[in-house]
């Protein structure tokens, strides 16, 4: 939850991704406690409703689940859920864009597979 | 709690209306942005919200009841003006009063008060409570106005640009310890101004006043999700903008760029060669108060 926010996208999406990222980098584990909506207004001084809907996008998910009383907890299974779903989303969020901008500039098919290939022996992507 | 009612609120100063017909319901537990330009009428709303200003026509209400000179309503609310420097040495808003003479005052007249809060917010804005008010920086004014809005523990609180004298850090703070606050009591607070961006996310609802109207009260959030630029070419453009309300169109040769608020069941044809791209609140802003731009 150490990222700050862009203008790029709404506030409560970022709130959401936030908090994945901290899940799928075990900053934040499974059954453990996420910051309250409160807690996370006033680190980011955004309005604790706004706050609430990125932490209801999660709940309404399974993502996240509320413990009465208590607080919002990591869901067992959140991790590989999240990461399920992001592959699904990976073709629309970066590899369409990509052979987008590769026909666009006239990149071959075979250049293309060359340079991820060359790139993932370079360690570049950390595959 | 209940709501603070403006209805019909018009205020004429010397046969011009510098509000006109505002109708406005703020709710509790919310915090409020108060946008527009200079002169739009922003500070007189305030005034008048508050009871600091009579209206020429229309009425204020607090749970039913006229906020004008009625005491019980006039406790659950506080306007902390801003405090003027270049005011005479012992003029109007105790100028030349200490810092300490000014906030005993404000205890005196605000019957929530909380002087513990008054005393950490002395302490986390390192303001020097024995300087004279007419020897403060423009910073440190903004600082004892802010301070005594937020002492002052009111249901409701407007402050009128309160971080305009403030350096960024400053600023920072400013709107942690309001959503702090906000967080722990459910306050109303109705905040104007003119850096927008940095409280867009504070606001729940934004208020948009422009040449003595009510543009706009809406979430915020629904706000910047319904409102988009595209560009392209000029022709592309009007195609898929065909039925939507329009508006800042900007053109450079070929290409042209344009503002739409989406109305529910409206969408953009995105089946034109176009570039649709998501607003900041600045930008929509703009795009709805910055068009006449004949003569200054």
């Amino acid at each position: 939850m150490n990222e700050i926010l862009t203008q790029e996208k709404s506030i409560y999406i970022q709130i959401r991704e936030m908090i994945e990222n901290d899940i799928l980098r075990d900053i934040l584990l499974e059954e453990e406690r996420v910051p309250s909506t409160n807690e996370l207004a006033k680190v980011y001084a955004i309005n604790p409703a706004t706050a609430a809907k990125g932490i209801n996008l999660l709940v309404d998910e399974g993502i996240l689940y509320k413990k009465r009383g208590i607080g919002m907890f990591v869901a067992s299974g959140a991790k590989a859920q999240i990461t399920a779903r992001r592959r699904e989303l990976f073709y629309n969020d970066y590899l369409k864009s990509l052979l987008e901008e590769a026909a666009r500039l006239g990149i071959t098919k075979k250049e293309l597979i060359e340079m991820i290939a060359s790139s993932c022996e370079e360690g570049v992507a950390a595959v | 709690m209940s709501s603070l009612i403006g209805k019909g609120i018009t205020k004429t100063y010397g046969g011009k209306d510098v509000l006109r017909d505002v109708d406005l319901e703020l709710e509790p537990n919310k915090i409020y942005g108060l946008i527009g330009r200079n002169g739009a009428g922003k500070t007189t709303l305030l005034s008048i919200l508050t009871a600091q200003n009579p209206t020429t026509r229309g009425e204020v209400t607090y749970d039913g009841m006229p906020v004008w000179e009625n005491p019980e309503a006039l406790s659950h609310i506080c306007f902390s003006r801003e405090l003027g420097q270049m005011a005479g040495s012992s003029g109007a808003n105790g100028a030349g009063l200490k810092v300490k003479d000014y906030l005993e005052i404000a205890e005196t007249f605000l019957p929530h008060w909380d002087k513990e809060f008054a005393a950490r917010l002395i302490k986390e804005f390192h303001l020097d409570v024995k300087k004279r008010i007419n020897k403060l920086s423009k910073g440190m004014l903004s600082m004892v106005t802010v301070l005594v809005g937020l002492a002052s523990k009111a249901d409701f609180t407007f402050l009128d640009e309160p971080t305009s004298g403030l350096d960024v850090v400053a600023r920072e703070k400013f709107y942690r310890i309001l959503v702090e606050e906000y967080a722990e009591t459910g306050r109303t607070f109705v905040i104007s101004t003119h850096i927008i961006e940095e409280a867009a996310d504070v606001f729940e609802e934004v208020i948009l006043v422009d040449q003595g109207r009510l543009l706009l009260k809406e979430n915020t959030q629904d706000l910047l999700e319904r409102s988009f630029h595209i560009s392209g070419r000029a022709e592309e453009v009007d195609a898929a903008c065909a039925g939507l309300a329009v508006h800042h169109e900007e053109r450079a040769g070929r290409g042209k760029g344009v503002t739409v608020l989406l109305e529910p069941g409206q969408s953009i044809d995105q089946s034109r060669d176009i570039t649709v791209q998501s607003m900041n609140l600045q930008k929509v802003f703009v795009a709805l108060c910055g068009e006449e731009e004949q003569e200054a």
